[in-house]
C-alpha cells in the first residue's frame, strides 16, 4: 500500500467512525418511537377485532332469537309433532332459513341434542352435535358464545371458529342454535378492518382460516432488507374467543408494520448512505491532500530506481519546500556527484588501458627488435673483418631479420584488427552449418588427434555474421588442437540451451588451471608461445556484439570446454 | 291448512264414491313430476320423469299381473324357458301395431332389442340384451345383430342365450325392452304429440293393445316439493309423483331406485379400504330413515330386498385396524339427484367423524356419466333404477351403470342359475368384486287430487297411466 493509500485510508476512518457511532443510538431511538407506534395500532386493531365480534355475536343472538318465533319455525314444529314431516324433508329447512337469514350456522336440536336438521352440515341430522349440545347445556339462551363447529363447504367438512347463540322454540322441545362463522371471508374483513393479517385458529393452535390485506406483503427486496436488519418483525396479538381458562378459539392479529418499518428502514438507509458517501469524500480528500505531500516522495522513489538502474542522469524536477525539499536537492547533489565521479573513474581506466597496450605493444615490439639489432650488428661486423663465410652469415642475418620484421606486422596487424573490429553483419545461419563449415577447415586432423562431432537435430537457426562465428568457432578449433600436441580427442558439440544454440569446443588436454580460466579472455593474455593474447578476446568481443556469450571450464583431468553461446532467431 | 282439510274431505268423498263410481272417460290429466321428462326413449331413459314418460308412450312385451308374476302383454303367452334356459320362443299378438300406425311384429321386437346393445350412444339399459348369444360382438361394434336373435316369422322370433338364464322373460317384462317404432313411437297408452323444456302433452292412443286409456290426454311438467303441494290443492294437477308427499294420503310405490357407491380403487390407492370400511360401516337404516325424503329401504346388496327370497347378511365387522385413508376424495353425485346428494352428506359427515376430509360434487349426468366411465372420480354414488323384478338382473342394471358391461355379463353369469338360497351371498360377493358398497332403494309417492281415480302402482315401481281416469271425465 503507498503512502498515498494509507493517507486516504486513514482520513476515511477518521470521517466513519464518527458517523457509524452516532448510527446506534439514532437507531435504538427511532425503534423505540417505531414500537410505541405499532403497539397503539396493534391496540386499535384489537378493539377493532372485538368490536366486529360482539356485533356478530348480538347479531347471531338476534337472528336466532328472531327465528324461535318465526312461523315457520311453529309450524315445522306443528308438523313434526304431527308426524306430517318426514325426517329427511326436516332436515332441509334448516339450510333455508339460515341461506335467508344470512346465517353460516344453524341447527335445530331436539332435547337429547340430537340434530333434527342443520344447515350448515345437513349430514349431520340424526347424530348429537357436540359442539351445539354444549352450547346448549352450558351456557346460557340468548348470549352468544364462541365455538368451533363442523361445518360443511366446497372442500368439505373442516372445523371453523364460530360465534354462536341458542334459544327454545316456544312451545315446542325444540331448540335453535345458529351463528356466524369466524370463516375466510369473515378473517378478509377483519383484515381489511384492521390492516393486518388476521390467523383464526383452534384451541389447539391449529389454523382455521387466514387473510392479509391486500398488498400488504410488501416487495422482496424490502422483505428482504427488513429481516436483514432484523428488530423490524411485525408485532402480533391474540384475543381469545371463549372463557379465558378454556377459549374455544383464538384470533390472531399481526399488523405488517410496512409504513413504519419502511420509515426505519429509509432513515437506516440514509444514515447509510451518509456514512458511505462522507467515507469516500474524506478518503477523496485525504488522497488529494497525500497527494501534495508524497508528489516530490514519488519523484524520488522513481528517481532512485533509476539511479539503481544505472541511469545517474536522473533527476527529481519537482518542486519541494521544507524537510522534503532539502532531501530532494540532496538527491540531485548526490547523483551529480556520482555521475562525475564515474566520468572520472572512466577515464582513468581508459588511460591505464592505453599505459597497458603501450606497454604490451613495447613488449612485444621489443622482442623482435633485438634480434633484428643482433643481425644487423653480425653483419656489420663480418663485413668489417671480411669474413670469407661473410654470404652465410648475410644470409642468415636477413632472413631471421625478414622474420622478426613479419612477426612486428602480424603483431600490428593483429592489434589493427582488434581495434577495428567491424560490426556483425546479422543474418540467419543453420547451427549444422557453422559446425559443418568449421569442421571442413580441417579435414585431415593432425595426427593422434580424433574429432567428434556432435549436432543435435531440429536446432533453430542463430542469428549471426556467419564470418565471424567461423573465426571464433576456427579459433577454438586450433586452441584445442594447439593443446593436444601428443593428440586426443577434440569434440564439437551442438546443441539447444537455453534459447539459443550452444557450441562447446573441447579437448582432452591438460585443461586450464583455474586462476587462468577468466584470464585467457584478457587481451594480451595468453599462455602459448608465440600467441598475441587476443585470438579469445576477439572472440568474446564477437561473441558479445552476437548478444551471446563464451565461456569456459575445466574440470580437474578433463581438459578444456569453450562454449559459444548465441541466441536463436526470432528471440 | 283450510286447503288441506278441504282436499282430505274431498279425498274422503271421492274415497267413498269409487266403489260405486264406474270408471268415466274423457279429460285430460296433469302430472307434476320431479323434472320435466326429456326422453321418450325406453332405451334411454333412467330419470324417474323420462320413466313415466316412456310407461305412457310404450308398452312392455310383458306385464306383471297383481300378484306379481309374468303375463302376457305384447307378447300372446310367457315365453317358457328352453334348453335349460339358454332359449326362449317369443309370440306376438296378431295386428299390434304403434301408435303412429306402424305394425308391431317381431321384425320390431328383434331391432328394438338391437337398439338396446348399440354401441353409440350406449343404452344404460343394456342389460336387458346382454345374455343374448353375439351380444358381446354387437356391444364392441363388430356385427350389428346378435346371433342368439332369430325372426321367424312376423309375430314370431327365438332369443338364444348365452347363458343360462331363466329369468330372461323378467328383463322382456322390463320398460327398456318396450319396442319402438322406425319413427319412434310406441305401442303405450298415449302417444307424444308436443314436448318442450316445459313439459310433454300426450294424447290417448287408440291403437294401444291394450284398450283406450281412460283420458284423453295427458299432460307432464316439472314441479317442485311445494309448489306440486300447492297446486294439487289448487287442482291445477291432478296426480303428483315426487319423493315427497305433495297431499293427504299418498301411494308409495316400490324402493327401487337403488343408490350405490362405487369405490375407485385403483385411484384411492392404500386408502381406498379406510373409505370402505366407513361406508360399509353406515348405518343404512338411518341413512333411509333420516335422509331418503321418499319411501326408503336400505340396500344391504345389489339388489333389493323386496325381490329377494331371504334377508341378504348384515354387513360383516371390520377386522383389522384400517390403513390411513386419503388425505382428501371427493364423493361424485349426479346433479339432481336428492338421494344421491342426501346420502353423499351423510357420508361426509361420517368420513369426517373418521378423520377423512371429503367434498361433494355435482355433475350433470351426461358428464357423472362420463367421469364414471373413464374412472375420473374417487367415489361416485350412482342412482340406478332396477327396473327388472329379479336378483340377477337387477344386480347387472347396477354392475352395467357402475361397471359396465364386462361387470354386467359376469352379474349375469354368476347370479342366472344360482339357488335362491345362495342368492345373498353371491350378490354380496359380487359387490365386494365390483368394489360397489349399496346403500339405499328409494321409491316415490303418488300423490292424487280428489278427482284423480285408479291410482295403482305397479310391482316394478311405476304408475300406468292408463289406468287413471278422473271423475266425471274430468269435467270441472
Amino acid at each position: 500500500v503507498t503512502l498515498r493509500g494509507k493517507l486516504a485510508a486513514a482520513f476515511a476512518l477518521f470521517a466513519a467512525v464518527p458517523l457509524a457511532a452516532a448510527l446506534v443510538p439514532v437507531s435504538r431511538a427511532l425503534s423505540g418511537a417505531l414500537d410505541r407506534e405499532q403497539e397503539a395500532r396493534l391496540d386499535g386493531a384489537a378493539a377493532a377485532i372485538q368490536g366486529e365480534l360482539a356485533r356478530l355475536g348480538e347479531g347471531a343472538a338476534a337472528a336466532v332469537q328472531d327465528l324461535a318465533r318465526a312461523p315457520e319455525l311453529e309450524a315445522f314444529a306443528r308438523e313434526r309433532a304431527e308426524g306430517l314431516l318426514p325426517p329427511a324433508e326436516a332436515a332441509g329447512r334448516a339450510a333455508e332459513w339460515m341461506s335467508a337469514r344470512g346465517l353460516d350456522v344453524l341447527a335445530l336440536l331436539d332435547p337429547e341434542g340430537r340434530v333434527v336438521s342443520a344447515g350448515h352440515l345437513p349430514g349431520r341430522a340424526g347424530d348429537v352435535d357436540p359442539e351445539l349440545w354444549a352450547l346448549v347445556r352450558e351456557g346460557p339462551a340468548g348470549r352468544p358464545g364462541a365455538r368451533v363447529v363442523a361445518r360443511a363447504g366446497p372442500d368439505g367438512v373442516a372445523p371453523a371458529a364460530a360465534l354462536l347463540a341458542w334459544a327454545p322454540v316456544p312451545g315446542e322441545p325444540l331448540v335453535i342454535a345458529g351463528g356466524f362463522a369466524l370463516d375466510g371471508d369473515r378473517a378478509a374483513r377483519l383484515a381489511a378492518l384492521t390492516g393486518g393479517e388476521v390467523t383464526i385458529r383452534a384451541a389447539d393452535g391449529a389454523p382455521l382460516a387466514a387473510a392479509a390485506r391486500p398488498g400488504d406483503a410488501g416487495g422482496p427486496a424490502f422483505g428482504g432488507l427488513r429481516r436483514a436488519l432484523g428488530g423490524l418483525a411485525s408485532g402480533r396479538r391474540a384475543l381469545l374467543l371463549g372463557p379465558a381458562d378454556a377459549p374455544a378459539a383464538r384470533i390472531e392479529v399481526a399488523l405488517a408494520s410496512e409504513g413504519l418499518a419502511r420509515a426505519r428502514v429509509t432513515v437506516l438507509l440514509a444514515f447509510l448512505g451518509a456514512l458511505a458517501a462522507g467515507t469516500l469524500a474524506a478518503a477523496a480528500v485525504g488522497a488529494l491532500l497525500a497527494a501534495r505531500v508524497t508528489r516530490p516522495v514519488e519523484a524520488l522513489r522513481v528517481a532512485a530506481a533509476r539511479v539503481a538502474a544505472g541511469d545517474l542522469e536522473a533527476r527529481v524536477e519537482t518542486p519541494a519546500s521544507g524537510e522534503v525539499g532539502e532531501l530532494v536537492r540532496a538527491f540531485n547533489a548526490m547523483t551529480g556527484d556520482l555521475a562525475e565521479g564515474r566520468a572520472r573513474l572512466a577515464q582513468a581506466e581508459r588511460v591505464a588501458a592505453w599505459r597497458e597496450v603501450a606497454r604490451r605493444l613495447a613488449h612485444e615490439i621489443k622482442n623482435p627488435l633485438t634480434p633484428i639489432a643482433m643481425s644487423v650488428e653480425t653483419l656489420r661486423e663480418a663485413q668489417a673483418r671480411g669474413r670469407p663465410d661473410f654470404p652465410e652469415i648475410f644470409e642468415e642475418g636477413t632472413r631471421a631479420i625478414g622474420e622478426e620484421v613479419r612477426r612486428l606486422k602480424r603483431i600490428v596487424d593483429e592489434f589493427s584488427r582488434f581495434a577495428r573490429l567491424p560490426a556483425p553483419a546479422r543474418t540467419e545461419v543453420a547451427p549444422e552449418d557453422l559446425a559443418q563449415a568449421v569442421l571442413a577447415l580441417f579435414p585431415a586432423p593432425p595426427p593422434g588427434v580424433e574429432v567428434i562431432r556432435q549436432v543435435a537435430p531440429g536446432l533453430p537457426a542463430v542469428l549471426a555474421d556467419r564470418d565471424q562465428v567461423l573465426q571464433v568457432l576456427l579459433n577454438l578449433v586450433q586452441n584445442a588442437l594447439d593443446a593436444m600436441p601428443a593428440g586426443g580427442t577434440l569434440r564439437l558439440a551442438v546443441r539447444e540451451e537455453r534459447g539459443g544454440v550452444a557450441f562447446a569446443v573441447a579437448d582432452s588436454g591438460p585443461g586450464i588451471a583455474p586462476d587462468r580460466l577468466e584470464r585467457i579472455f584478457e587481451p594480451y593474455f595468453t599462455t602459448k608461445e608465440g600467441g598475441t593474447g587476443l585470438g579469445l578476446a576477439i572472440a568474446r568481443r564477437i561473441a558479445e556484439e552476437h548478444g551471446g556469450r563464451l565461456e569456459a571450464r575445466s574440470p580437474p583431468g578433463a581438459g578444456a570446454e569453450l562454449t559459444l553461446w548465441l541466441p536463436a532467431a526470432g528471440r | 291448512v283450510r286447503a288441506r282439510l278441504l282436499a282430505a274431505g274431498l279425498a274422503l268423498l271421492a274415497g267413498s264414491a269409487r266403489a260405486g263410481v264406474r270408471p268415466a272417460w274423457g279429460g285430460e290429466l296433469r302430472v307434476g313430476l320431479p323434472a320435466a321428462p326429456h326422453l321418450a326413449d325406453p332405451a334411454r331413459a333412467v330419470d324417474p320423469a323420462d320413466l313415466f314418460l316412456v310407461r305412457a308412450v310404450h308398452a312392455p312385451l310383458l306385464e306383471i299381473d297383481a300378484h306379481g308374476a309374468l303375463a302376457p302383454g305384447l307378447l300372446a303367452e310367457v315365453p317358457a324357458p328352453e334348453e335349460g334356459g339358454r332359449v326362449f320362443r317369443l309370440r306376438l299378438r296378431p295386428g299390434l301395431r304403434f301408435s303412429d300406425g306402424a305394425p308391431l311384429g317381431a321384425p320390431e321386437v328383434a331391432a328394438s332389442l338391437c337398439r338396446l346393445l348399440a354401441r353409440d350412444p350406449p343404452s344404460p339399459h343394456a342389460w336387458v340384451a346382454l345374455a343374448i348369444l353375439g351380444a358381446e360382438e354387437v356391444v364392441a361394434g363388430r356385427n350389428a345383430i346378435p346371433a342368439g336373435l332369430q325372426v321367424l316369422s312376423a309375430t314370431e322370433l327365438v332369443v338364444t342365450l348365452a347363458l343360462p338364464l331363466p329369468d330372461f322373460p323378467w328383463a322382456l317384462a322390463s320398460l327398456p325392452a318396450s319396442p319402438v317404432s322406425p319413427a319412434g313411437a310406441g305401442a303405450g297408452p298415449f302417444a307424444l304429440v308436443a314436448q318442450d323444456p316445459r313439459g310433454a302433452r300426450l294424447v290417448a292412443n287408440a291403437l294401444h293393445p291394450g284398450g283406450r286409456a281412460y283420458a284423453d290426454g295427458l299432460l307432464l311438467s316439472a314441479a317442485d316439493p311445494r309448489g306440486a303441494a300447492r297446486a294439487l290443492a289448487a287442482g291445477t294437477l291432478d296426480l303428483v309423483l315426487r319423493p315427497e308427499a305433495a297431499g293427504p294420503a299418498p301411494v308409495a310405490t316400490a324402493a327401487l331406485l337403488a343408490t350405490v357407491a362405487a369405490v375407485n380403487g385403483p385411484r384411492l390407492g392404500p386408502g381406498a379400504e379406510a373409505v370402505r370400511r366407513a361406508l360399509s360401516a353406515l348405518d343404512r337404516g338411518e341413512l333411509a330413515r333420516l335422509f331418503a325424503r321418499g319411501p326408503a329401504e336400505p340396500l344391504l346388496t345389489l339388489a333389493p330386498a323386496a325381490l329377494l327370497p331371504a334377508a341378504p347378511p348384515a354387513p360383516a365387522a371390520a377386522g383389522a385396524p384400517a390403513p390411513p385413508g386419503p388425505a382428501r376424495l371427493v364423493l361424485l353425485v349426479p346433479a339432481g339427484a336428492g338421494e344421491a346428494r342426501a346420502a353423499a352428506e351423510r357420508i361426509q359427515v361420517k368420513l369426517f367423524d373418521r378423520g377423512l376430509r371429503a367434498a361433494v360434487s355435482a355433475e350433470e349426468p351426461p358428464r357423472f356419466a362420463a367421469r364414471l366411465a373413464a374412472g375420473d372420480y374417487d367415489v361416485a354414488l350412482v342412482p340406478v333404477p332396477v327396473l327388472a323384478l329379479r336378483p340377477a338382473l337387477a344386480a347387472a342394471e347396477i354392475a352395467l351403470a357402475t361397471r359396465g358391461p364386462g361387470a354386467a355379463r359376469q352379474a349375469l353369469a354368476e347370479l342366472g342359475v344360482a339357488p335362491p338360497a345362495e342368492l345373498p351371498a353371491r350378490l354380496d360377493a359380487l359387490a365386494r368384486a365390483l368394489d360397489l358398497v349399496p346403500l339405499l332403494a328409494t321409491g316415490e309417492r303418488a300423490s292424487a287430487g280428489p278427482a284423480l281415480q285408479g291410482l295403482r302402482p305397479l310391482p316394478d315401481g311405476g304408475l300406468d297411466p292408463g289406468d287413471l281416469w278422473l271423475l266425471r271425465g274430468g269435467q270441472r
